[in-house]
């Protein structure tokens, strides 16, 4: 009885996994990951001293003790209900499509009714920049309005490849049900990262760009404009925003996961709690932090774009290919690959 | 003649450039990550092998100094000061200048080492010493014929950079013996 409780599709999804204890894990993981990368290709070691035996692991939940101890200072001239509520429904709001999504084709665990479920999620998704813009705003800083503005510019150059490069997905299969669309995939090759490409490798970019992951890490460019719309908070108001970001990368890989890299194949869900529910979450759940890792790993690889040339190319030359993409797969619906 | 004025036009980007080059540093990203060549000094564990001329502290033999003050007249950021000291000389007392320093103004210019006609000051490759507070750091006369002793010394291991042909620099554990692994 309890264990139906606790594993109501619904708050299980948001609350525990993939929602905010597993992506918070994930996040620790992944930021512990990004920093570690970085100092290998670049020839340092990274962090260390806090637990020399597991390379540092410690060293994020070390930082987030210290977030949460240090005082939250509100500077006087800002709007303080938004400053302070800002943050906190960004994070909660940048979760938010993990509960629309499905991770099982068992009805019984389906979160919410799937039939347009993809379209729920990519849609639930686009929301959260807006705080970004409304905490950059509320500061009352130079720096932070300038970096919600360019948070701004970024919205309007990656929102539109995210929706149409997601959908590509869906339309291929001719079906916006995230089931149907990962069922479809069975075999190996017909995963659609395989059969489109360019569609995989223009969400994956937008994915970055919209996470102000590392070569479009405009909004925040730290020697440029402090910290972007996050210089007037500290301490745990600071962590929560610096995790925000993380956690919508970690939303939309689960989406990428499940779109463009066959969700919990090559595993079939059967009856069961744990074989119907939770070995495809953690299938997926791995999947997505392998496509997180990707993503941290061009952070050394990659300096920062100026924001015309991010947005340069975001027009001229994603846009197009996020359109090819969409016309492959027109192509494959009518060709009938997935039917 | 001003010399001639030569446009130098950069080369157009080719259609496939964006993407060797985005590849090509990729690859010489993951080229690093499964072998890389970390530079960071650990340093208290590590420390940097120090040549001998290193222009580190500074040491005073007392049999040699003959009480030139030269050196106390040279520094330029006047560390160094002379003491009156009795001291026997073929038998006789008699009071003689010597030198002592002040490691709060010292700035390891090196000058007073190489003025000293007759080589009684003397650097030792030591750079990392800790004082607690300032008046521990003016020496006096018998500190100041003390060799200093590094405290990452006594536990770390030291270490040399070189370059590797293939790696570029690299660094290099050096055995007690002298020789480098």
């Amino acid at each position: 009885m309890l264990v139906d409780i606790i594993t109501w599709p619904p708050l299980f999804q948001l609350v525990i996994a993939p929602g905010l204890v597993a992506a918070l894990v994930i996040v620790i993981f992944i930021l512990w990951f990004e920093r570690k990368t970085a100092a290998r290709v670049q020839m340092r070691i990274g962090p260390y001293h806090v637990s020399p035996r597991i390379g540092g692991g410690l060293q994020l939940i070390a930082d987030l003790v210290r977030y949460s101890f240090q005082e939250i200072i509100i500077p006087k001239a800002a709007d303080k209900p938004i400053f302070i509520g800002a943050p906190l429904a960004a994070l909660v709001i940048s979760l938010l499509p993990v509960v629309a999504m499905p991770f099982t084709t068992v009805p019984k665990y389906y979160p919410i009714p799937m039939d347009y479920s993809l379209l729920i999620a990519v849609a639930l998704s686009t929301l959260s920049p807006i705080f970004i813009i409304a905490a950059g705003w509320a500061s009352n800083n130079k720096f932070s309005i300038i970096g919600g503005l360019r948070e701004a510019f970024v919205i309007t150059a990656y929102e539109l490849l995210i929706v149409i490069t997601a959908l590509a997905g869906g339309v291929a299969v001719l079906s916006y049900n995230l089931t149907d669309i990962v069922v479809a995939q069975k075999p190996f090759y017909k995963w659609i990262l395989f059969t489109n490409p360019i569609a995989a490798l223009t969400m994956f970019a937008a994915i970055l760009m919209a996470t102000s992951g590392f070569p479009f890490e405009i909004p925040e460019a730290e020697n440029e404009i402090v910290a972007g719309a996050y210089t007037e908070y500290s301490g745990l108001m600071y962590g929560i925003n610096m995790g925000a970001a993380y956690i919508k990368r970690f939303a939309y890989s689960l989406l990428f996961t499940l779109i463009f890299l066959g969700g919990w194949l090559p595993y079939e869900p059967s009856s069961g709690l744990i074989h119907g529910y939770l070995i495809p979450l953690v299938i997926v759940l791995v999947k997505s932090t392998i496509v997180m890792a990707i993503m941290s790993f061009l952070r050394a690889v990659y300096g920062r774009f100026r924001i015309d040339q991010a947005l340069d190319g975001a027009w001229r030359i994603f846009i197009p290919l996020a359109l090819i993409g969409f016309g492959i797969a027109l192509i494959e619906a009518y060709l009938g690959v997935y039917a | 003649m001003p010399g001639k004025v030569v446009y130098k036009k950069t080369p157009k980007p080719r259609f496939l450039d964006a993407i060797t080059g985005n590849l090509g540093a990729i690859l010489i990203g993951l080229k690093y990550f499964a072998n890389p060549n970390r530079l960071t000094m650990k340093y208290p564990y590590e420390y940097p092998q120090l040549r001998s001329n290193y222009r580190g502290f500074i040491v005073l033999d007392m049999k040699k100094c003959i009480g030139c003050m030269s050196c106390a007249r040279i520094c330029p950021a006047a560390a160094m000061k002379m003491v009156k000291v009795e001291v026997e000389k073929a038998g006789k007392k008699k009071q003689m200048p010597f030198p002592v320093i002040n490691y709060n103004r010292c700035i390891f210019c090196g000058f007073c080492v190489d003025v000293c006609p007759t080589e009684a000051l003397y650097h030792i490759p030591v750079h990392d010493v800790v004082y607690t507070n300032m008046e521990d750091m003016v020496l006096d006369l018998e500190k100041f014929q003390e060799k200093v002793e590094s405290p990452s010394v006594k536990e770390g291991v030291p270490v040399r950079y070189l370059f590797d042909p293939d790696k570029g620099l690299v660094k290099v554990p050096i055995k007690e013996g002298g020789g480098e692994e």
